[in-house]
């Protein structure tokens, strides 16, 4: 009689696992994950310069500190633990944000490129009410400048401003509340 | 409110014109509407995608603060590689970072460098379209000598042997990653042919690099 054997159940023909994979030198962590650390926190800082300084500081830290040979698993966990430190430290340095870098570091955050990321804000501008959606998306999906946004919306550059401040706050406090 | 609206609004102006926000002190409802703007600057099309000059600049600092080596033996190490690589290589290395050049010869671990396979009565054979290979992907090729990979990345045609060094399966590449995985064990090798990671008792080499050029609209290889 044939052995019924449930798909994703081990193999009990095949070998156990050897040891995990090994990242052999800096320069082999520096190919596999530059762009995932970069994009990880270009994420949280939204330019390029400062998501360049932040990820090399975090790829320094980790391959000063690692010794490597190391697994990749291990390499890759330090890796996010340290972008998570490293972000935090970056918001409380220049915006003396403490509570937006507490958040930062209880964040789930993983190395990923991230495809899904206009998705994402799509979705995260379609729960907003209208008048907020609507500034967002102007400025970060059409680029309008503030003057012209607040032409299209009729109101006051300083009323747009605003606009801007509050629709983002409600942002936020979505994206912690509903979508993670 | 007005001041803290004027203070985020000028955070927001700097992330949308690609410039570095400059820095002040937030309140806690100011950072938070700023880690919000910076999630949407970030979700725009293609806005994380590093260009290739800040990869080359995070590479440069970490390879100065991380490679032993005195300079003058990296010089050493460049004039060998060509040496060895010989003429044809060296013309299919033009546009190579010297960076890139002179890690392939102090790898440890990795291998032990990497070496090009250039046959005693190689000639140059085409063996795709340049237009089958759209830059930002690698193709498996097979001829009646060799597996290899040809690649192109942003324009530049590589080549590499397209199977493992540990036990010769033949590697599968992930564009997405960048990467050629070998699909018998979990090992890695990056566009370039060195390993990224493995899953072995040792290291195994890196990938031989195969003298590739352009010609007529071919990519050709110099192989038997």
């Amino acid at each position: 009689m044939t052995e019924l054997r449930v798909l994703g159940d081990p193999d009990p023909d095949r070998p156990a696992d050897p040891e995990p994979a090994i990242y052999p030198n800096w320069e082999s962590v520096y190919q596999d994950n530059v762009i995932g650390i970069y994009q990880l926190v270009f994420r949280k800082v939204g330019n390029s310069a400062d998501a360049e300084d932040l990820a090399e500081e975090v790829l320094m830290h980790t391959l000063k500190t690692l010794r490597l040979p190391a697994p990749v698993p291990t390499v890759r966990a330090y890796l996010v633990k340290t972008a998570r430190t490293v972000l935090a430290d970056h918001w409380r340095r220049h915006y003396a944000a403490r509570d937006a870098a507490s958040e930062l570091e209880k964040m789930p955050i993983e190395i990923t490129t991230n495809p899904d990321a206009a998705d994402r804000a799509q979705r995260l501008l379609s729960l907003l009410p209208d008048h907020f959606r609507n500034i967002l998306e102007l400025r970060f999906l059409r680029g309008y400048s503030v003057r012209e946004a607040a032409g299209e919306l009729g109101v006051t550059e300083s009323n747009a401003r605003v606009l801007q401040f509050r629709a983002l706050r409600k942002a936020a406090e979505l994206e912690r509340e509903v979508l993670r | 409110m007005k001041e803290s609206a004027d203070r985020v609004a000028r955070f927001v102006d700097d992330l949308l014109h690609g410039r570095r926000p400059r820095r002040f002190e937030a309140t806690p409802e100011e950072a938070e509407a700023m880690t919000a703007a910076a999630g949407l600057a970030a979700s725009r099309v293609g806005a994380d995608l590093p260009d290739k000059a800040s990869l080359d600049r995070i590479h440069k600092r970490l390879s100065e603060s991380l490679d032993e080596s005195p300079p003058v033996d990296r010089q050493l190490s460049r004039r060998a590689w060509l040496r060895t690589a010989g003429a044809a290589a060296a013309a299919v290395v033009v546009g190579v970072a010297l960076d890139e050049v002179v890690t392939r010869h102090q790898e440890s671990g990795g291998g032990a460098g990497t070496a090009t396979l250039l046959p005693d009565t190689g000639s140059w054979r085409p063996v795709a379209a340049l237009t089958d290979l759209p830059s930002g992907h690698a193709m498996p090729i097979s001829t009646a000598s060799l597996d290899a990979v040809i690649i192109n990345d942003g324009g530049r045609i590589s080549a590499v042997s397209g199977v493992c060094t540990h036990l010769g399966c033949k590697l599968q590449p992930d564009d997405n990653n960048r990467k050629l995985n070998c699909p018998c064990h979990q090992t890695a090798f990056s566009w370039s042919g060195k390993v990224l990671y493995y899953r072995l008792k040792a290291a195994p080499a890196n990938l031989p690099q195969i003298p590739s050029r352009v010609n007529n609209g071919q990519v050709e290889l110099y192989i038997v």
